[in-house]
């Protein structure tokens, strides 16, 4: 087998000749392996695959997406995750099992217009995307500076190891949150810290497919390379001037100690259906001190939904930034 | 009669060029910034623009095809693309064309990838100086790749034609008029397929062939003009990954 080189590839450019195996972007054509996007061909150890640096957003399971609310029937809303196909978001996923479109407000909890912060449970060649809010830092987003960026320039402007986005954040003292869809959502006190961030942000879409870019960026936000002050913690950022190592923890939440309620769903199993279960979880990743365990005895699951349509939106403050950024760094380039 | 004054004796065409020139190809990428993909192209004098934009939603709903894409050409000429005014509503042959250049770009996209989908391509001529169909799919096929359509190869298009005895490439409207054929072709250059033969006029067996290898050459040719146009756009003077520090 012959050394594959990463280089620029464009829609039918041969990439390598052989037994490889087709990845992404990539067709069989009799012994050569074709592109089939503009992008970058790289070989990995499970094959050959193209990074596309153009297109639209094609949505995948598992999926984190950014989205609109535009529209609502009796058992869920339509949501636009700027892709060719509008999601549903069922109530029942909010609610709880025992929704009833007749008892319960749907608009109490999201309004059309509303953004939320969503995974994409299923999705497939017959159906539209099915979202869940039903897991830590998902639910509603309520204020922030919207931004739309090309969705293949998303694990560029997340970076290696989320390098690029902690860079930004830290820098700016914001928080960002990044959906696959190509929606960034920016949010933090300071407006300076906040247009710098946006700049940033298009800086990085604008100038994906450049080489140094790490470096640009850093320059944009005056910062100095990545000074390494531990060997058992990640890269640690110096700034000029501020004293930066303070200041990520304004926006960047702390891990919130294990809550109590964690052994709930367990041993209420048996009494209440798994989704009924799930609307309390989602309490418990928020700061707030009220999300007390609920009493598993009783058949309160009503009162246990309703307590997690107050904090629906609330679930975002408590993001523990690294699991998230984990989870969005699934390409990197 | 006709020959005389399009091939000179010194073997020149009304606009100077030798039989297997080409005209002056100019091709721009992502010229319109509301697109999902978009080319500019000018070949000789005509002047076209193409937008695509999808895959999205297909509106009316029952359009949509349940295991691939559907594909939408519109090929329109401006009042202002012609020396007399043209009726700027669809006309007999801009719906033909429209039909072609669909048909011709179809076999080169991936459209079982975007089940429910639609895909719009709109071709505008905003200068038409013959042989703008061929122009439109060359443009077209690099707008496509610029929305990120998976496809499985561009597709390049150029015409050619028979002044007299003689086959020549890439014939402009004066040659398309008064010329004695007029055979346009679009080819996919890695995989070796035509995906689009058109011929108005009398070639004799060997002339055809002789006129099919000249249009292939010169979608060659256009090829070699749209890949640096996407390579430019994507990579600018770039030719090798590098690596970030």
């Amino acid at each position: 087998m012959q050394e594959i080189k990463k280089r620029y590839v464009i829609p039918g450019d041969k990439i390598v000749e052989g037994d490889y195996k087709p990845l992404m972007n990539v067709v069989r054509n009799g012994n050569y392996l074709i592109s089939t996007r503009v992008g970058i061909a790289e070989a990995g150890k499970d094959g050959v695959k193209v990074i596309p640096l153009s297109g639209v957003y094609i949505p995948r399971v598992n999926d984190l997406v950014i989205g609109k609310v535009i529209d609502r029937s009796s058992l869920s809303w339509d949501v636009d995750i700027n892709s060719c196909f509008f999601a549903h978001l069922p109530a029942q996923d909010v609610f709880g099992r025992d929704f009833s479109p007749a008892r319960d407000d749907m608009g109490r909890q999201l309004s059309i217009g509303d953004l939320i912060i969503a995974r994409i449970v299923s999705f497939d060649r017959t159906r539209d995307p099915m979202l869940t809010v039903q897991d830590k830092d998902l639910g509603k987003i309520p204020y922030g500076e919207f931004i739309k960026i090309s969705p293949t320039r998303v694990p560029r402007l997340i970076g290696k190891r989320g390098s690029m986005i902690q860079t930004i954040e830290q820098a700016t003292q914001t928080r960002v949150i990044i959906g696959q869809n190509g929606i960034v959502v920016v949010t933090g006190r300071d407006v300076d810290g906040l247009s710098l961030a946006v700049k940033a942000i298009k800086m990085v879409e604008e100038e994906s497919h450049t080489s140094n870019l790490t470096q640009r960026v850093r320059a944009l936000l005056n910062v100095q390379d990545p000074v390494i002050e531990d060997q058992s913690k990640n890269t640690t950022i110096s700034y000029n001037g501020n004293n930066v190592s303070s200041a990520p923890e304004q926006v960047q939440n702390t891990p919130q100690p294990q809550s109590p309620t964690n052994a709930v769903p367990s041993a209420d199993a048996d009494a209440a259906p798994a989704t009924a279960d799930a609307a309390p979880e989602q309490v418990q990743n928020t700061p707030q001190p009220q999300s007390e365990p609920q009493n598993p005895s009783t058949s309160n699951k009503r009162s246990n939904n309703e307590k997690s349509e107050n904090n629906l939106s609330d679930n975002l403050t408590g993001i523990d930034q690294k699991e998230k950024k984990q989870e969005l760094v699934n390409e990197d380039v | 009669m006709s020959e005389l004054t399009l091939i000179d004796e010194n073997g020149k065409r009304s606009d100077n060029r030798g039989i297997d020139d080409l005209r002056q190809i100019k091709i721009t990428v992502g010229v319109v910034k509301n697109a999902d993909g978009s080319a500019f192209i000018e070949f000789g004098k005509n002047k076209i623009i193409v937008a695509v934009y999808g895959p999205r939603e297909v509106h009316p709903k029952h359009m949509a095809l349940p295991d691939r894409c559907v594909l939408r050409c519109r090929y329109h000429m401006s009042p202002f693309s012609t020396d007399t005014r043209k009726n700027p509503a669809p006309s007999r042959r801009e719906v033909e064309i429209s039909k072609v250049i669909r048909e011709s770009l179809e076999p080169s996209l991936i459209l079982s990838d975007y089940p429910r989908a639609v895909i719009d391509v709109f071709v505008e001529v905003l200068q038409a100086d013959g042989g703008s169909r061929c122009a439109g799919i060359a443009a077209a096929s690099v707008a496509l790749a610029d929305a990120g359509i998976n496809m499985r190869d561009l597709v390049s298009a150029c015409a050619s034609g028979r002044l007299g005895d003689k086959i020549v490439l890439d014939i402009n409207d004066l040659e398309d008029k008064e010329g004695d054929a007029d055979m346009p072709v679009a080819y996919l250059p890695n995989t070796e397929q035509i995906t689009l033969l058109q011929l108005d006029g009398k070639l004799s067996s060997s002339q055809f062939n002789e006129c099919l290898n000249k249009a292939i050459d010169g979608c060659k040719l256009v090829y070699e003009i749209q890949k640096e146009a996407l390579m430019k756009k994507y990579f600018g003077n770039e030719t090798e990954v590098k690596e970030e520090v």
